[in-house]
């Protein structure tokens, strides 16, 4: 704040001087705050595998509550469901495909849990189905990633998915994220894969 | 883990035993699977050769993004300082902020920017678990290193919210100069409570409540883009509400740039005093000529008046330090463990209510209300300490900002203060001496007659 005297403080009887001497410390004091602040943020600079760029969810911590389709800042978040299909049992009756209570196991949108049909089944053999995301109609909303969760192996989680994001500042469905799921992290955590860990 | 993955060993040297068998022993003997998946069902065992797809995850090369992005910011900070010192035309001032809106803003959807760098930096110095990119510390180095030596050029058409506001400028109203030193006490209350609320790692306020960033971004919060909207509506009859009156980055800039090494200058020939550039200039960085001949006061009041500022100043520092420490309990509500310890404090006192999501995370992650207890202790003891510290420069400024109000200094021409000139270059066209120069560049002192100032494309703004 010292920088300020000069602006201030000379009402005298040799003002240009007094004033240049001034201007000149205050220049100087400047500089030195510049340096310093500059100088202390340098030592925390980390290389492009340390420092922390990417916005993503840790599945172990997320607890599916759908702000992640809602809190993001673009149209469509950018947060959508992945597949781990080396943890997935590949079952007939999907926990994370069909609604709970489901009457009928068809493709009727009452039967389906995903809200936009973003799911995609396809027989492999007997008795084995795969399922797979359509990432374009995906909104991230979790509810498929519950039902998996609660009845099957939890091979269904939300991420972010890093070519859509926006790398805000701040994300702002970390703000809102009950558990705290969503972090800053580096390049190589950039995606916490299930069937990768 | 360890178990996790010799039961699958196991299972697959099984091979072809019923699925039924295998789900009965995978589920008595391995609970764990990686990352907290749960296999309630076993991997299948594919007869037809099915091959498991291979997904990829692209992760986009930010290290290439971040170099651009300080490449165009060197760049245009430099093209922005041979304009305004050198060339001393607004030409490619108007190109630098086209350019500036249409990279950083609207290609780059204004992140990083480095107004909001200064929360990034101050949570970098406090915080050691996190790991500042070194994009982000070159933009908010960069501008004041620049302010330092060249003053706010930066401002002028590098930064992207100045710049579109700047844009869409076409009259200047001038606000009454107590208003406007008032106003100018806004962005570093703002710069406080942005330190306090990154420092405590609580929230970015700088990027929480950024009023452009929708308008880059074709959508975002409602009542953010009609505040922004308001903005730039208000930017049209005058010069830069946002800039003069909200960034907190400005204050900083404002600061180093009093002291720059180099002075803005409108031209090198001598003034001749015609008020064009005064009424040119939208943010009302021009100082017309004082004399400051004769006595108006006697001396004892002058007296008077060091000796009551000598004693407000310190009064209100101290003051306001207290009061903001005093608020602690209040503004630590915006941080996400305070709140949740408000959350689960209520649900423990209804039972019966339906918990929230955060309540319901915090139970399975296993937290104890001890420990959470104890991390919220340390936040508003934080919460305490920078409050104290931000309340101290909210009072300081305050002070010296009643305090410059009342001395006058003395000045033979018009000078530009360079606190708040945000080099936008509007004077050098109106300027007729600077005209004059770049007419005929040989530097001839002739005073050129009015006349000159007619070829100008805007008429001279109305003052209220």
């Amino acid at each position: 704040m010292k920088e300020k005297k000069d602006d201030n403080g000379n009402i005298g009887s040799a003002p240009i001087r007094r004033r240049e001497f001034l201007r000149r410390v205050g220049t100087y004091l400047a500089g030195g705050g510049v340096l310093a602040v500059g100088g202390a943020a340098a030592t925390k600079v980390k290389g492009k595998d340390e420092a922390h760029l990417y916005w993503q969810i840790d599945p172990s911590k997320c607890i599916q509550c759908g702000r992640c389709e809602t809190s993001c800042v673009m149209g469509v978040s950018a947060v959508k469901c992945v597949h781990a299909l080396r943890v997935c049992g590949y079952c007939d009756l999907c926990g994370g495909y069909y609604r709970t209570g489901a009457k009928v196991l068809d493709t009727a949108s009452e039967n389906m849990i995903c809200p936009t049909g973003a799911i995609k089944r396809k027989f492999v053999e007997d008795p084995y189905f795969e399922y797979t995301i359509d990432e374009a109609l995906c909104t991230g909303c979790g509810k498929c990633v519950k039902g998996c969760s609660s009845f099957g192996n939890g091979s269904l989680f939300l991420q972010v998915k890093q070519e859509l994001c926006l790398r805000c500042n701040e994300c702002k469905i970390s703000l809102e994220c009950p558990s705290g799921a969503i972090t800053r992290v580096s390049a190589p955590l950039a995606y916490r894969l299930k069937d990768k860990a | 883990m360890m178990k996790g993955r010799m039961d699958k060993k196991t299972a697959f040297s099984v091979g072809r035993i019923s699925a039924a068998v295998l789900s009965l022993l995978l589920l008595l003997s391995c609970p764990a699977l990686p990352l907290g998946a749960q296999s309630r069902f076993p991997r299948p065992d594919f007869e037809s050769g099915y091959q498991y797809p291979e997904l990829s995850y692209a992760v986009p090369s930010e290290t290439v993004w971040g170099w651009i992005d300080v490449s165009v910011l060197l760049l245009l900070l430099c093209v922005m300082t041979w304009a305004v010192h050198r060339k001393r035309t607004r030409t490619p001032i108007i190109i630098s902020s086209a350019l500036s809106v249409g990279y950083f803003g609207f290609f780059r959807g204004g992140c990083v920017c480095s107004i909001g760098s200064v929360q990034n930096v101050a949570l970098a110095l406090v915080d050691p678990g996190y790991h500042l990119p070194i994009y982000v510390l070159l933009f908010f180095l960069l501008p004041l290193v620049f302010a330092l030596f060249f003053g706010r050029v930066f401002c002028g058409g590098v930064c992207p919210f100045g710049a579109l506001q700047d844009l869409v400028n076409v009259k200047n109203l001038r606000i009454s100069r107590p208003l406007a030193k008032a106003l100018g006490v806004i962005p570093w209350i703002y710069l406080s409570f942005t330190l306090i609320y990154a420092l405590t790692r609580s929230q970015f306020l700088i990027c929480r409540f950024d009023p452009f960033i929708g308008i880059f971004r074709l959508g975002g919060d409602f009542g953010l883009i009609v505040f922004g909207v308001a903005l730039l509506i208000l930017a049209v009859f005058t010069g830069r509400p946002f800039c003069r009156f909200l960034c907190p980055y400005g204050a900083l800039l404002s600061l180093v740039s009093a002291v720059s090494v180099k002075k803005i200058t409108i031209t090198p020939h001598k003034c001749v005093n015609c008020q064009l550039c005064h009424s040119s200039c939208p943010v009302d960085a021009l100082r017309p000529p004082y004399g400051n001949t004769g006595r108006e006061e006697s001396r004892t009041s002058s007296v008077g008046r060091v000796l009551l500022y000598a004693l407000l100043i310190p009064l209100l520092t101290v003051g306001c330090a207290f009061l903001l420490r005093s608020w602690a309990p209040q503004m630590s509500l915006a941080n996400k463990e305070v709140h949740l310890l408000k959350l689960v404090t209520y649900s423990e006192q209804h039972p019966d209510g339906t918990p929230t999501p955060e309540v319901e995370a915090f139970y399975a992650q296993g937290r104890t209300k001890e420990e959470l207890q104890r991390s919220v202790d340390k936040v508003h003891s934080d919460f305490r300490l920078y409050g104290f510290w931000g309340g101290a420069l909210i009072g300081l400024v305050i002070g010296l900002t009643l305090l410059s109000l009342t001395t006058r200094r003395k000045r033979p021409d018009y000078e530009i203060a360079q606190r708040e000139c945000v080099a936008c270059g509007r004077c050098f066209r109106y300027c007729p001496q600077n005209m004059a120069a770049a007419a005929k560049p040989v530097g001839s002192a002739s005073v050129p007659s009015s006349t000159d100032t007619s070829s100008t494309p805007e008429s001279p703004s109305q003052s209220i």
